[in-house]
């Protein structure tokens, strides 16, 4: 394999991503991490030095993707990330991750506070929407602008079951009660803010994963559900109900495609991650009624990815997100002259 | 009019200009050139007349923002499409006014480019781009709008000579047109799609009437064309009939993804427009700065962000090679809709803002009313949404509907 990325096209990530995914079902949250290690999933935008394959975030996109489509019952997103963002100042842990030998999540609400003592810190504070921490050895917690990696062995971490709508991959709030960490164990200045950025474009691609699964669904349900002699896709109805989802589908991905361009900022990475959100429940919640009263049962898997969509929405905080985006604009903008404009 | 003077020597000094340099001549010369009063964004607007805009898209053309793509054998610049977008980013970030010969440069020329003969390529292209020729689309009739394998104007052959009888309808600018290209049936109604030809037809020809249809912004943009018995010469038929019209079907799928590629940056000129108009009033000020108006507008920026998204990666696929098929109408769709939902927004922010009116809110209230009330026509043109979405039923997601 070309490990600069040339000649690599992120879309020959799919297939290899499909196949581990679907592999994963029968597997406990360990073996996944292993599985997907072993087929170089984990580390493929962390650095070569760690056991990456230091390839843009470009890459991750389809392999958060399949995740998104297969269900995947793992944090595969945090460990993505946590291989680079650790990379740097805690190159043993980002090893680990991208080995899948340590399972890592993130808590991608909340902020604790922290206190220096000598060469320790001490983070007092509860976080929540962190995915399978309850199983994970460690967890990233955000302290203002920056993060800190904790064990969650420690002593002082309390994790708590949340409510939450998904079922594949569980979220868990966090309470820390004077937990000690290393100095060491913290991240640099303005990492959390990358993070969330780069978060935004993998969101967007689990989003791309489930909604892409929910049309297939919906369109398979309408090509064979007869109803009044006819396949219901015969009703103009259902044909443009279906149109409008794939609609929304290609924004999705055509939103990610550009947030991932050379000319992408902040503003690409965020509208990509609404624009999945908005269009992404569109389409899981119009498979649903698609398939009628069976869309509404246990046996049919849209549920699991309607749950997963609205989820990842609240995770990264979309309606929030979208008024802070409107802000920045509307700031970056100057007042016309009141009297003569121009 | 300063415009005209003004134009000439810069295209010659373009010619070798590519990629971020090209982008910069390009904004360079809008900047300098495009007079304050034809901007809907400045306080000396003021709508130009016919003539203006021919003065000024000839101007264009000349600078190079013209016919850019188009081959330079026909007065083309002969540049790619991904110039072309970069040139139509620069032209939309500023409010100008829309082309009086878009038919011409956007239609009928790529058509021509398709299915000309070197005759015609000679003799319309370079008319189109130097505004000697503007050109209307005679294709809807009463009976056949959505349907246009149901229309009905017949043209007869007579040795070199067509006889055209039938009447056109919604023919946007036929008052100001030179040529109007027309889609009429050459056998029996039954035959549907086979059997259509097209024609450049001279408006000033003998047996064509055209009578103004006064539009819902007070305009009369559109038009009913009538032809009666009105001759032809066989060296204005555009391609065989049947091959001219499945060629011109294939144009029509390009067109729909590329036609106005300024679009969405001009969408974003007008939500900045907006944006400075309510933070010069103080109660919009304050406004739009609350969280219910923040997220509304951040709802219109990703709306853009997405039309930009859909362009790029069609203007892409096209300079990879790929065909474009069906996906016009996933674009079409969506800008016609957000620009429909964002022209509601602010036609709604402008009506809260405070006594006196101030100037600045004027302009833009001016310009906000006429863009809500143009937006009514954007999911009807160029195929209605009904009609967007059947064809991404049909071909894209190719749903059976058969029993």
């Amino acid at each position: 394999m070309n490990l600069t990325g040339e000649g690599l096209q992120p879309s020959e990530f799919a297939v290899t991503a499909a196949r581990a995914v679907a592999d994963c079902a029968a597997l406990s949250l360990r073996e996944q991490a292993k599985h997907l290690a072993n087929d170089g999933l984990l580390g493929v935008i962390a650095a070569q030095d760690v056991g990456g394959l230091d390839l843009p975030l470009a890459f991750a996109v389809p392999v958060v993707a399949a995740a998104g489509s297969g269900l995947l019952g793992f944090p595969l997103m945090e460990a993505l990330l946590l291989g680079r963002a650790l990379q740097a100042s805690l190159p043993r842990a980002a090893e680990a991750v991208v080995a899948g030998e340590m399972l890592a999540t993130i808590a991608w609400q909340g902020s604790v506070s922290a206190e220096r003592e000598a060469e320790s810190v001490v983070l007092n504070g509860w976080v929540g929407r962190a995915a399978c921490a309850e199983e994970a050895d460690a967890l990233l917690v955000r302290i203002g602008n920056c993060a800190a990696l904790v064990p969650t062995d420690s002593e002082g971490v309390i994790v708590e079951e949340a409510t939450g709508l998904d079922l594949t991959v569980p979220e868990h709030t966090v309470r820390l009660q004077g937990v000690t960490i290393p100095a060491t164990s913290g991240l640099p200045e303005s990492s959390w803010d990358v993070l969330c950025s780069d978060a935004s474009v993998l969101r967007a691609a689990a989003i791309l994963g489930s909604a892409e699964a929910c049309l297939t669904l919906a369109q398979e349900h309408a090509s064979t559900r007869r109803q009044f002699g006819r396949a219901l896709s015969y009703n103009q109805a259902i044909r443009h109900a279906l149109a409008r989802q794939k609609l929304g589908l290609e924004g999705i991905r055509h939103a990610i495609t550009r947030s991932v361009g050379d000319e992408a900022g902040a503003l690409q990475r965020d509208a990509a991650f609404l624009a999945a959100g908005v269009y992404g429940s569109a389409i899981s919640e119009g498979a649903l009624q698609i398939h009628g009263g069976m869309g509404f049962t246990w046996d049919v898997p849209l549920h699991r990815h309607l749950r997963r969509v609205r989820a990842l929405q609240a995770q990264g905080d979309a309606s929030a997100t979208l008024a802070a985006l409107g802000r920045r604009y509307v700031g970056a903008i100057a007042a016309a002259d009141a009297a003569v404009s121009g | 009019m300063t415009v005209i003077e003004t134009a000439q020597p810069e295209a010659a000094t373009t010619g070798a200009l590519s990629g971020e340099a090209y982008r910069v001549a390009m904004r360079r010369w809008l900047g300098a050139n495009l007079p304050a009063s034809f901007r809907s964004d400045h306080a000396a607007f003021s709508p130009p007349t016919l003539q203006q805009s021919i003065a000024w898209e000839a101007a264009m053309y000349r600078a190079g923002l013209a016919g850019i793509t188009w081959p330079q054998a026909y007065g083309g610049h002969g540049r790619t499409l991904r110039e072309h977008l970069i040139a139509n980013q620069e032209i939309g970030a500023l409010a100008m006014p829309e082309s009086v010969n878009s038919i011409g440069k956007e239609l009928a020329g790529p058509i021509i480019l398709a299915v000309g003969t070197e005759e015609q390529k000679r003799r319309f292209l370079p008319a189109i781009l130097e505004m000697r020729d503007i050109w209307c689309q005679g294709f809807s009739e009463p009976e056949a709008g959505s349907d246009l394998a149901g229309l009905r104007t017949r043209a007869t052959r007579n040795g070199d000579t067509w006889r055209i009888n039938g009447q056109k309808i919604w023919t946007s600018g036929a008052y100001r047109a030179q040529r109007c290209l027309v889609l009429a049936r050459t056998g029996p109604l039954e035959d549907r799609h086979r059997g259509l030809a097209m024609f450049a037809v001279r408006l000033d020809a003998k047996g064509v009437r055209v009578r103004p249809i006064k539009s819902i912004d007070g305009r009369e943009s559109f038009c009913e064309v009538f032809f009666d018995d009105v001759e032809v010469l066989q060296s204005d038929a555009l391609g065989a009939p049947d091959e001219g019209w499945t060629a011109a079907i294939r144009v029509l799928e390009i067109e729909r993804a590329t036609n106005r590629m300024y679009r969405s940056w001009r969408f974003e000129n007008e939500l900045r427009h907006l944006i400075s108009a309510c933070k010069s009033d103080p109660v919009l000020a304050q406004m739009v700065a609350e969280r219910h108006y923040e997220a509304r507008l951040g709802e219109i920026v990703v709306d853009i962000e997405v039309l930009k998204a859909h362009v790029e990666t069609a203007v892409d696929a096209l300079a990879n090679g790929d065909s474009i098929g069906a996906r016009g109408s996933l674009a079409k769709l969506h800008w016609s809709e957000a620009h429909q939902r964002f022209a509601a927004l602010a036609l709604e922010l402008l009506a809260q803002a405070s006594l006196p009116p101030l100037a600045a809110v004027q302009l833009a209230r001016r310009r906000f009313e006429a863009i809500y009330l143009q937006a009514r026509a954007e999911t009807i043109y160029a195929g209605t949404t009904e009609i967007q979405l059947g064809i991404i039923a049909d071909r894209i997601l190719q749903l059976s509907k058969g029993k």
